[in-house]
């Protein structure tokens, strides 16, 4: 998965003003060991489970997550009461926090946590004041996608912004966060910058971005759609997610990734349990918790998404060429990571972002 | 007297109830936000001008706001031109096959905004069927790159889209026609194009006005067809109000823009009425003269 709009659902902008208004979303809640977990419909399959409700008892209801903006519009709006455990994206966890949306995790009672790797451990999106908040889930990495046999060259960030060699054939995500994070990335700035930057630096990113908008075929908004443009051959590289790559592989065609070395974008969901969960539930949310983070759902996370945990539980159990697909064979991958996370002035990169397409 | 009171009050009121409730009460919401600003994850109530300074002082969204009006009077021009002769063929030429046409002619409503996009992704597309076909007539050697994810493109599916909608508004004012009102004019020494600008036209202006308003109003609304077909230039204030509502949390702003846009809209239909009023069309049009 990656930050923001993350299913293919065209309409998916106008849910988070629907949300906003809290419409009809609440689930039953009946005994006491039934949880609701307000989660991506791929994470929570009856095989994944299953396991857990059967050890420990407690029912599981899930409710699905549509998109990140969605689901924090709707926590905003008070749809947390109903949820116990929920996925934010790591990036957002800064506006959960300040919103008093969350809980502070006692860690004691996630035993699996012990086990993340030190990137995921460390990362300070999840805390605030030192007080642990959220804990890195599943994660994985969004990059340059690329037809191998179109392309004579292995791309980098540049191919977005200079040479015309490919004009007309790329393709960018409309994201505003993405979209100027890589400006940023390609420009060179500190990556620690990149998300408090001032008004020189981002005017400079917008005049890269401005000249990539003129090599651009189009700003893709689903990664269904963009499966589409690289199969029909009307794009022959993105910012892409995954699945294009996946996918296309599959059906013979040649893609291939490029992890450029200014930096490659990764997002990380996280778990998190919303304020006011108590008593017998908030047990239950810890074991769940825990559950998701442990070997036994790793190891049907890591072939059925195909995601890699935050912890190092079931690595050791894969073979190698499973632990490459999901870029845990070498763990220097991660060295390479930036994290977005949201900007201190996000509405004004919003802004800047449509100015950029508007130009 | 009372009962007709009465009666009357039961069959509005709940229409008008309906309206306030679920059109004029989050407009007014809206309203309300627009002036207050946001603070990160809070919309603090600090009324001030400042959001609509925003969006009168920004460039991009005076363009965008300008952009989306002219595609909706452009598309809508566009379909009366093509509906008018449609519609009349519907009304006055045919007689058996007339509900069939009309069926056909909203098939495509049938099918979801997605389905048609994609359908005009494969006739459009750098290999679709349109740029196959002239390479395989010769009038061409490679595939033109601006059939689809272009402007050019946006215009044609849109037109596409919102064609059906001209055309019933003007096959209804097109069915009350008088027929023998051409008879008498044609024996009144008329001509053809006489019979057409000064009779024709003036009485199927309702159909035409109603028919460019609705067409005018959903492409201003349609941000999905510029995004998926318009290419990098695909941008839409919609789109823009969207991200600026989900991603951004900005509601304030977001609110301002599409109070913003509507007035805009608003003055545009005010401004065609008054103009169009003093007219004889406009007069069929709008009941006056």
């Amino acid at each position: 998965m990656a930050i923001g709009l993350r299913r293919r659902d065209f309409l998916a902008a106008a849910g988070a003003t629907v949300a906003g208004a809290a419409l009809p979303w609440s689930p039953a809640r009946a005994a006491s060991t039934e949880i609701v977990w307000s989660t991506w419909n791929n994470l929570g399959l009856p095989d994944y489970i299953d396991p857990f409700t059967k050890e420990t008892g407690i029912k599981v209801d899930q409710t699905y997550i549509t998109t990140d903006d969605e689901q924090f519009a709707r926590f905003k709006a008070g749809g947390a009461a109903d949820v116990d455990v929920f996925v934010p994206g790591q990036w957002e966890m800064s506006r959960y926090i300040a919103s008093n949306l969350v809980q502070p995790l006692d860690l004691r009672k996630i035993p699996n946590a012990a086990h993340m790797y030190p990137v995921f451990r460390d990362n300070a999106l999840n805390k605030k004041d030192g007080i642990q908040y959220s804990l890195p889930y599943y994660w994985g990495i969004n990059t340059i996608v690329y037809r191998a046999d179109l392309m004579d060259e292995k791309p980098d960030w540049s191919v977005f912004f200079k040479g015309d060699k490919y004009k007309g054939k790329l393709a960018m995500r409309d994201y505003a966060v993405e979209g100027i994070m890589i400006a940023a990335l390609y420009l060179g700035i500190p990556q620690t910058e990149i998300f408090s930057m001032d008004d020189r630096q981002l005017a400079e990113c917008k005049k890269a971005l401005i000249a990539e908008k003129a090599l651009l075929r189009t700003y893709w908004t689903s990664i269904a759609d963009l499966t589409n443009l690289f199969a029909t051959g009307e794009v022959v590289c993105a910012f892409s997610w995954l699945p294009p790559y996946y996918d296309l592989t599959k059906r013979g065609i040649k893609m291939a990734l490029s992890l450029p070395k200014e930096g490659v974008p990764s997002w990380c969901d996280v778990l998190a349990i919303p304020a006011g969960v108590e008593g017998e539930r908030l047990e239950a949310a810890y074991k769940l918790v825990n559950y998701l983070l442990g070997p036994e759902y790793g190891l049907k996370l890591a072939y059925g998404g195909p995601y890699a945990q935050s912890t190092d539980l079931v690595r050791d159990k894969l073979p190698p060429e499973q632990q490459e697909r999901i870029f845990i064979k070498d763990p220097a991958v991660m060295d390479s990571f930036v994290w977005p996370q949201i900007p201190r002035r996000y509405n004004e990169w919003v802004t800047m972002w449509n100015e950029v397409k508007a130009s | 007297m009372d009962g007709g009171r009465t009666f009357l009050a039961a069959t509005v009121g709940p229409v008008l109830v309906a309206l306030i409730v679920l059109c004029l009460a989050p407009l007014g919401v809206l309203l309300v936000v627009s002036f207050f600003r946001v603070d990160f994850v809070s919309i603090v109530p600090d009324p001030s001008l400042h959001n609509y300074a925003q969006v009168l002082s920004s460039g991009s969204y005076r363009y965008l706001i300008a952009k989306a009006l002219m595609s909706g009077a452009t598309i809508a021009a566009i379909t009366a031109v093509i509906a008018y002769p449609v519609a009349f063929f519907i009304a006055k030429r045919i007689r058996e096959v007339k509900a069939a046409l009309l069926t056909a002619l909203l098939i495509p409503l049938y099918t979801g905004d997605l389905v048609r996009i994609f359908a005009w992704r494969l006739i459009l597309g750098r290999e679709g069927v349109l740029n196959s076909f002239l390479i395989w007539t010769g009038a061409i050697d490679r595939p033109i790159e601006t059939l689809l994810f272009s402007p050019t493109a946006t215009t044609i599916v849109l037109v596409y889209n919102y064609l059906p909608f001209m055309v019933l508004g003007l096959w209804l004012s097109f069915e009350t026609l008088d027929d023998h009102l051409f008879e008498a004019a044609a024996d009144l020494g008329a001509g053809r194009t006489t019979i057409l600008l000064r009779l024709v036209l003036p009485l199927t202006a309702p159909g035409l006005v109603a028919g460019a308003l609705m067409v005018f109003a959903l492409v201003v609304g349609d941000f999905i067809t510029p995004q998926l077909i318009g290419g990098a230039s695909g941008v839409t204030v919609i789109s823009a109000i969207a991200d600026l509502f989900g991603a951004a949390f900005d509601w304030p702003l977001g609110s301002a823009i599409a109070w913003t846009l509507l007035v805009a809209m608003v003055g545009v239909v005010a401004a065609v009425v008054v103009i169009l009023g003093r007219t004889p069309w406009g007069s069929a049009a709008f009941g006056r003269g």
